[in-house]
C-alpha cells in the first residue's frame, strides 16, 4: 500500500532519472522480496492458463496441434455427455453447499454456548476429520456404502428390515450417495468461522433483545443470522466453487458412473485430458466451467452483501 | 405502581482468576414511583450489577427484587415490563432506526398500527422523524443515543434502565442530553433507573441518589442531603467537585488541633462531639468553605490561616489553590475577584459553620 501511494505520487512528478533512482532506493527491496512469489505464480499459475486457453482452441497433439477455432466449444454444446455431467454438477452443488452451510451453523450454535473447554474439545472433534485425506475418506465410504451386508448402511437397513441398496452401482441412487457424503464430512473449518463470527457479535445485542421480547427463533432470525451473513456468504462462495469442481468422490467412489450418473464436469476435464488425450476438448470445458463459476459467484456478491459495522 | 425494592439482595460472581467475588452485599431499597434514582459510585462497586438485577440479565445470589408488587426474583427480562439503554447503545447495526425502535413490539405481535403509532410518536419526543430510515452507522453518537432512548419508550414500560447512558458522548453532548433526559423523566412521568460513575450527572439528574462502594449502599439520599450531610468520609469524599478537605486532628474542648493549626469549633455544634474529647478526629472541609478574608466584610477574630499557596488553577470565575497542612494537601474554590499568586502567604478563613467531623477507624460522621 505504501508503494503504491508512492508511486501514484510519483505519477504526479516528472518522470526523470533522479526520481526512479530515489524510487528503487526506497523500495527496491519490496520489490525485490515479492518477485520470487510473483515469478511462482507466473510460472506455475499464469502460464498453464494461458496456454490452456490456447489449447482450447486447438486440436492438441504433442506433435503439432492444429488451430480449429471454436470447434472445440461447439462440439460441447452439442454433447449430452457434457450437459449431463453439466446437470449432475448443479444437482451436487444445490443439494450440498446450502444444507451443510445449514448443518454447519447448526452445530456451531450448538457449541457456541458451551464453555472455552467444552467448545475446543468440539471445534478439535469437527476440525480433525478434514485433516484426514480424501482419499482416506472415500475409502471408508466405500465400505459404508458396500452394496452386500457388509456395508456399514446396508447393515443397517437390514437391521431395520429394509431391503439392501447398490448404493453406488444403481445410477438412481449413486449421486444421492456421494452428496449424503458431504452432509456428514467436515464441518470443521465452517464451525471455527462461524464460531468466530458469532463471538464477535456484542453481548449487549442480545441482552436488548432479551429486553425486547424476543424468543431464541426470533434472535437467530433477527440478530444471529444477518449479523453472520459476510461468513454465510465467504462460505456459500468457496462452498460452490469447490462443488462445482468437485473430483475427488466421483474418481474414487464411482468413476464417474455408472452410466454418467455422478459423472461431473471436473471428472469429464480429467477424462478427457488423461484418458483420451483431448486435451483442446479439456481446457475448453474447463474455461467454460471456469467462466460459469466467476459468473455465479459474482451474483452471490451482489444479491448476498452486505455491510455491518457495530 | 411501578416502584423497584430490593430486599437483601447479594450477588457473588465466581470468576477463575479472582475466585469469589461479592458484587453486591445485602442491599436493601426502595426506588419509589415516578423517581429518578441514580446509582454512582467508582468502577467496581456493583451500581451496573444491580442495574443488571434489575433487568434480569444477572440473577441476584440471594434476597428479593420486587418490581411494582410482585417479585420478579426468577422473571425472564422479557416479563419485568422494563426497558434499558445500554452503555454501548446496543442498537441492531443492520436494521433501520425504524426497525430499531419497533422490534420490542413486533416480538409482542402488537398490531402494525399500534407499533408505526408508536414509533412516530417516540421519534417526535426524541426529534428522529427524519433518520427513520437510516441505519446506526449513518448517526452521530447523539443521535445513536436518542434511538436508544427512543426503543425504551416505545415500549412504554413501568421502569426505564439507564446503564452510563451518556459515558460515550463528549462533554459538550453530555450536558445537552442530561437536560434532555431530565425533560424527558418530567414529561414521562416514569421511574428511572441511571447508573453512572460521574458524580456531576449523578447530582443533577437524580431525584435522590444511591451511593456504592466495594458492593456496599454507604448512602441513599436526595443531591442536597448527600452533599450536606454525608454520613462517611468516602460519600463526602466522592460527592462534590473536587472532593471535600480531610485534615487529622485532636478534638479538645472547642478546639481542633491539627499539626499546624488550632481550628475554633462553633459552640452550637460541641454537644454532639461531646463523645469524642480529647480523641483523634477528622476534619473535613469543603472547598468552597476555604475563603480569601479579602472577601469578607468585617476581618475574622478566629479560624484564618496563613499558608503558602502551592498551586493556583484558573477556572474563570474562581480559582483553585492548593496548600498544605501539614503532610495533607488542602484544596480551596476561592472566587477570583482577589488575585492570588503562587508560593506566597495568603490569609485564607476556613468555614467551621459547615465543618464535618468524622471518626477516623470507622470513617463515619460524627453527630
Amino acid at each position: 500500500m505504501l508503494a503504491s501511494h508512492h508511486s501514484s505520487k510519483m505519477n504526479k512528478k516528472r518522470f526523470t532519472w533522479e526520481n526512479t533512482v530515489q524510487f528503487f532506493k526506497d523500495y527496491g527491496w519490496c520489490y525485490a522480496f515479492i518477485l520470487v512469489p510473483v515469478i511462482l505464480f507466473v510460472l506455475f499459475t499464469v502460464y498453464p492458463l494461458v496456454m490452456a486457453f490456447i489449447y482450447s482452441f486447438q486440436k492438441y497433439s504433442v506433435l503439432g496441434s492444429e488451430w480449429i477455432g471454436l470447434d472445440n466449444y461447439r462440439s460441447l454444446m452439442d454433447s449430452p455427455v457434457f450437459w449431463k455431467a453439466m446437470k449432475n454438477t448443479l444437482i451436487y452443488t444445490v443439494a450440498t453447499v446450502p444444507v451443510n452451510i445449514l448443518i454447519t451453523l447448526f452445530l456451531a450454535l450448538m457449541i457456541f454456548p458451551l464453555n472455552n473447554k467444552s467448545q475446543t474439545f468440539f471445534k478439535a472433534a469437527f476440525y480433525l476429520p478434514g485433516v484426514t485425506s480424501g482419499i482416506t475418506m472415500s475409502l471408508i465410504w466405500l465400505w459404508i456404502f458396500d452394496p452386500t451386508g457388509a456395508g456399514l448402511l446396508n447393515a443397517v437397513f437390514d437391521f431395520l428390515g429394509l431391503d439392501s441398496v447398490m448404493w453406488l452401482a444403481n445410477p438412481d441412487t449413486a449421486l444421492f450417495s456421494l452428496i449424503l457424503m458431504t452432509y456428514l464430512g467436515a464441518h470443521g473449518a465452517g464451525i471455527l468461522l462461524y464460531l468466530a463470527a458469532m463471538g464477535g457479535i456484542p453481548k449487549s445485542l442480545y441482552e436488548a433483545a432479551d429486553i425486547d421480547s424476543a424468543s431464541w427463533w426470533s434472535k437467530l432470525k433477527n440478530i444471529t443470522w444477518p449479523l453472520l451473513k459476510p461468513t454465510t456468504l465467504y462460505l456459500l462462495v468457496m462452498g460452490v466453487i469447490a462443488s462445482f469442481q468437485v473430483f475427488e468422490q466421483a474418481y474414487v467412489m464411482t468413476m464417474g458412473g455408472p452410466n454418467l450418473a455422478t459423472t461431473t464436469v471436473a471428472y469429464l476435464i480429467y477424462e478427457h485430458a488423461f484418458l483420451s488425450f483431448e486435451f483442446g476438448l479439456a481446457a475448453a470445458e474447463s474455461f467454460v466451467l471456469g467462466f460459469i463459476i466467476i459468473i455465479i459467484s459474482v451474483i452471490q456478491f451482489k444479491f448476498m452483501s452486505s455491510d455491518i459495522e457495530y | 405502581m411501578s416502584e423497584v425494592r430490593f430486599v437483601n439482595v447479594s450477588k457473588e460472581f465466581e470468576d477463575d482468576n479472582k475466585g469469589k467475588f461479592t458484587a453486591v452485599n445485602d442491599a436493601t431499597f426502595t426506588i419509589e414511583d415516578k423517581e429518578f434514582m441514580v446509582f454512582v459510585g467508582p468502577s467496581g462497586c456493583g451500581k451496573t450489577t444491580s442495574l443488571r438485577m434489575i433487568a434480569g440479565l444477572e440473577r441476584q445470589t440471594s434476597g428479593d427484587i420486587y418490581i411494582g408488587d410482585r417479585t420478579v426474583n426468577k422473571a425472564h427480562p422479557k416479563d419485568r415490563d422494563i426497558a434499558m439503554v445500554f452503555q454501548d447503545y446496543a442498537l441492531y447495526p443492520h436494521m433501520t432506526i425504524r426497525e430499531n425502535m419497533s422490534f420490542g413490539l413486533k416480538n409482542l405481535k402488537r398490531p402494525k398500527e399500534e407499533i408505526e403509532k408508536k414509533v412516530s410518536e417516540a421519534a417526535q419526543i426524541l426529534s428522529l422523524e427524519n433518520l427513520l430510515d437510516r441505519k446506526p452507522r449513518e448517526l452521530s453518537g447523539g443521535q445513536r443515543q436518542r434511538v436508544a432512548v427512543g426503543r425504551a419508550i416505545v415500549r412504554n414500560p413501568k421502569v426505564f434502565l439507564f446503564d452510563e447512558p451518556l459515558s460515550n458522548l463528549d462533554a459538550k453532548l453530555r450536558v445537552q442530553m442530561r437536560m434532555e433526559l431530565s425533560e424527558l423523566h418530567k414529561r414521562l412521568g416514569a421511574t428511572i433507573v441511571y447508573v453512572t460513575h460521574d458524580q456531576v450527572e449523578a447530582m443533577t439528574l437524580g431525584t435522590r441518589i444511591v451511593v456504592m462502594n466495594q458492593g456496599e449502599i454507604q448512602q441513599i439520599d436526595t443531591p442536597e442531603e448527600l452533599y450536606k450531610n454525608p454520613k462517611n468520609m468516602f460519600v463526602a469524599g466522592f460527592i462534590g467537585s473536587p472532593p471535600m478537605n480531610f485534615v487529622r486532628g485532636r478534638l479538645d474542648g472547642n478546639i481542633v488541633q491539627t499539626v499546624e493549626h488550632a481550628l475554633v469549633v462553633p459552640e452550637d455544634k460541641l454537644l454532639k462531639y461531646a463523645e469524642y474529647q480529647g480523641k483523634e478526629v477528622v476534619l473535613g472541609i469543603r472547598p468552597e468553605d476555604v475563603i480569601n478574608i479579602e472577601h469578607l466584610p468585617d476581618a475574622p477574630a478566629q479560624n484564618v490561616i496563613e499558608p503558602v499557596i502551592k498551586i493556583v488553577e484558573h477556572l474563570g470565575s474562581e480559582f483553585l489553590v492548593y496548600f498544605g497542612i501539614g503532610e495533607e494537601t488542602i484544596v480551596g474554590k476561592i472566587s477570583s475577584d482577589y488575585h492570588m499568586e503562587v508560593f506566597k502567604k495568603h490569609q485564607l478563613y476556613i468555614n467551621m459553620e459547615k465543618m464535618t467531623l468524622f471518626d477516623p477507624q470507622t470513617q463515619m460522621r460524627i453527630g
